[in-house]
């Protein structure tokens, strides 16, 4: 192996990915998207662009979707079941939007890589940018929908509280999260497509294991042990927030701050998960032209 | 065009070797997968599509790489441009590279050909300034009046291949990689497509070309490398190279003549 001379020095070497350690991955990640802001925003923008031009109300259903889905719960846990708590309409409307939002996330983000796999094995670029796009896309649409919120409260003026200004501190643990979440999704799922058909059952199912059409306060209260495993799910401490500062107490006495503690954890958790999910993606990015 | 060749190199291959894992393919499902560990199929499982191998692009080649289908010929290509990292070895690059491969892969349909212009541009991570000045010269290339504000699914195949075909010939690379030689649209387009690639070419420090049309080889290359099942069989000056090439063509069709006839029985009539 002949060394260039000293002046010479190569401005691109491509080596084989396993001679970087993980500090250097997510260092190396973290740049890639710091780097690539405008081509994120592009894809943002185009995903908007993209949802929902092609029918006849266009962006109002971004509006409408929420509410169609908080009416067949009220119909189905309200008038067929007929339990419920007071205003149950908002109580589950505070868990409606976040989870929608998160669950559009994990379903754009998992498919994110794949969707792209022409460019992939043509344009050399970091694909970590694919999945944050795609959580990026969803936040701007949960933004839109808290339009929907605003319009919930013509109907439950009475408990609208000054720590509804708590919603972005929330959102931020939730990002985060998602993120962590999405971006090993959608490496994963590069490999394992059977990964994407999978999760739409398993968001559901982890719907009704988190406290969004019940809570805590009013359910379980008899069987701590499932309680406890319940309560370890990230997503319940930032759902009884959500619910805690738009529906507030069920007496309707007014809004109750956030679970603070809670939503602490998840965010050191949600940080460690999002290192781990880079590294995670990283490390298995070389392979992707590859596969797909 | 052949062109002098000075000593400073624009690539170094060195020991490159690209594994594919056949287990982490497309159509498996984690079934096959589950399947395919519990067996411990670990052997069949690789493939190195290129493995040991070690050439210099000099500053001035216009390298071609010629082989038979499946012989590697794309992987290495893909390797230089950064797209398949490698397994071992490595690539060093002296100064900026360009693809040119199949072209209007990153097009989105919901958005409007200005759109995409600026949407490939940050996929190629080209700074934005620049792209907005490119942005009119490849409107003109491209040739496609009015539609460029229009969505691009409402676009013919022959406009988004020469929107596709502008975009990617809109910034000049020292390192200029091409699989096949292009030629879109219809024939007007295709006059006019070869000449900017042919103006691409005598810009570039160093062009690498894949291709299967042996004439381009020998009337345009100045360097020609053979490639077979992953390594590098003749490199030298391209007639040669191309001679040789039709020369082991030849022979495998005789060999696999010989054995359909064993196979077939004795010839009838004996």
């Amino acid at each position: 192996m002949t060394a260039p001379p000293a002046e010479m020095q190569p401005s691109i070497v491509h080596v084989p990915s396993r001679r970087r350690g993980p500090a250097k991955l997510v260092v190396e990640g973290l740049a890639e998207v710091l780097s690539r802001q405008r081509l994120i925003r592009y894809m943002i923008g185009a995903n908007l662009k993209r949802t929902h031009t092609d029918t006849a109300l266009g962006q109002l259903w971004w509006v409408l979707d929420p509410l169609f889905l908080m009416g067949i719960y009220v119909v189905l846990v309200q008038i067929i079941f007929n339990v419920g708590t007071p205003d149950y309409p908002l109580f589950i409307f505070a868990a409606i939007l976040p989870w929608k939002w998160f669950s559009i996330a994990l379903g754009t983000a998992a498919g994110s890589v794949t969707a792209r796999e022409g460019l992939i094995r043509q344009v050399q670029f970091p694909k970590l940018v694919l999945p944050v796009a795609a959580v990026g896309s969803a936040t701007i649409n949960f933004a839109i929908s808290l339009i929907a919120l605003a319009l919930m409260y013509v109907l439950f003026l009475d408990r609208i509280s000054p720590w509804l200004l708590a919603i972005p501190l929330i959102a931020v643990v939730q990002f985060v999260f998602s993120l962590a979440v999405a971006i090993a999704l959608a490496a994963v799922n590069t490999f394992y497509r059977d990964v994407q058909n999978l999760l739409g059952h398993v968001v559901r199912l982890w719907f009704y294991a988190s406290p969004g059409l019940w809570s805590f306060r009013d359910h379980l209260q008899d069987s701590p042990e499932l309680r406890t495993i319940l309560q370890l799910n990230p997503m319940a401490p930032i759902l009884e927030s959500y619910r805690n500062v738009i529906y507030g107490a069920t007496d309707g006495s007014g809004g109750l701050p956030p679970d603070f503690i809670g939503l602490g954890w998840v965010l050191l958790a949600s940080i460690m998960f999002v290192t781990i999910a880079i590294v995670l993606f990283k490390r298995m990015e070389p392979a992707f032209a590859k596969v797909v | 065009m052949p062109r002098s060749s000075d000593a400073s190199p624009a690539i170094e291959i060195r020991d490159l070797g690209i594994r594919y894992n056949l287990r982490l393919t497309r159509r498996n499902t984690l079934k096959q997968s589950l399947v395919g560990m519990v067996r411990h199929e670990g052997v069949e499982t690789e493939f190195w599509a290129v493995r040991n191998l070690s050439f210099d692009v000099m500053n001035g080649d216009n390298l071609a790489l010629i082989g038979p289908n499946g012989a590697g010929k794309t992987t290495i290509l893909l390797a230089l441009a950064g797209i398949l990292s490698p397994t071992e070895g490595e690539v060093r690059l002296y100064g900026k590279s360009s693809t040119l491969l199949t072209i209007g892969a990153g097009f989105d349909g919901d958005l409007t050909g200005r759109d995409n212009i600026a949407l490939a541009g940050a996929f190629l991570g080209i700074p934005h300034a620049v792209m907005a000045d490119l942005a009119p010269q490849i409107i003109e290339f491209a040739d496609i009046g009015p539609f460029i504000d229009a969505p691009l699914r409402t676009y013919s195949t022959g406009m988004r291949a020469r929107l596709g075909f502008s975009i990617a010939t809109s910034i000049t690379p020292d390192i200029l990689l091409l699989d096949e030689v292009l030629g879109t649209g219809d024939q007007n387009f295709k006059a006019k497509s070869q000449a900017r690639i042919r103006e691409l070419v005598t810009t570039a420090k160093a062009v690498i070309v894949v291709t299967h049309d042996l004439g381009y080889v020998t009337e345009n290359c100045n360097r020609a490398i053979l490639v077979e099942k992953g390594s590098i069989i003749h490199d030298g000056d391209p007639s040669e190279t191309v001679e040789i090439y039709r020369q082991r063509v030849k022979e495998r069709k005789l060999i696999l003549e010989s054995e359909a006839h064993r196979f077939a029985g004795p010839p009838p009539g004996r």
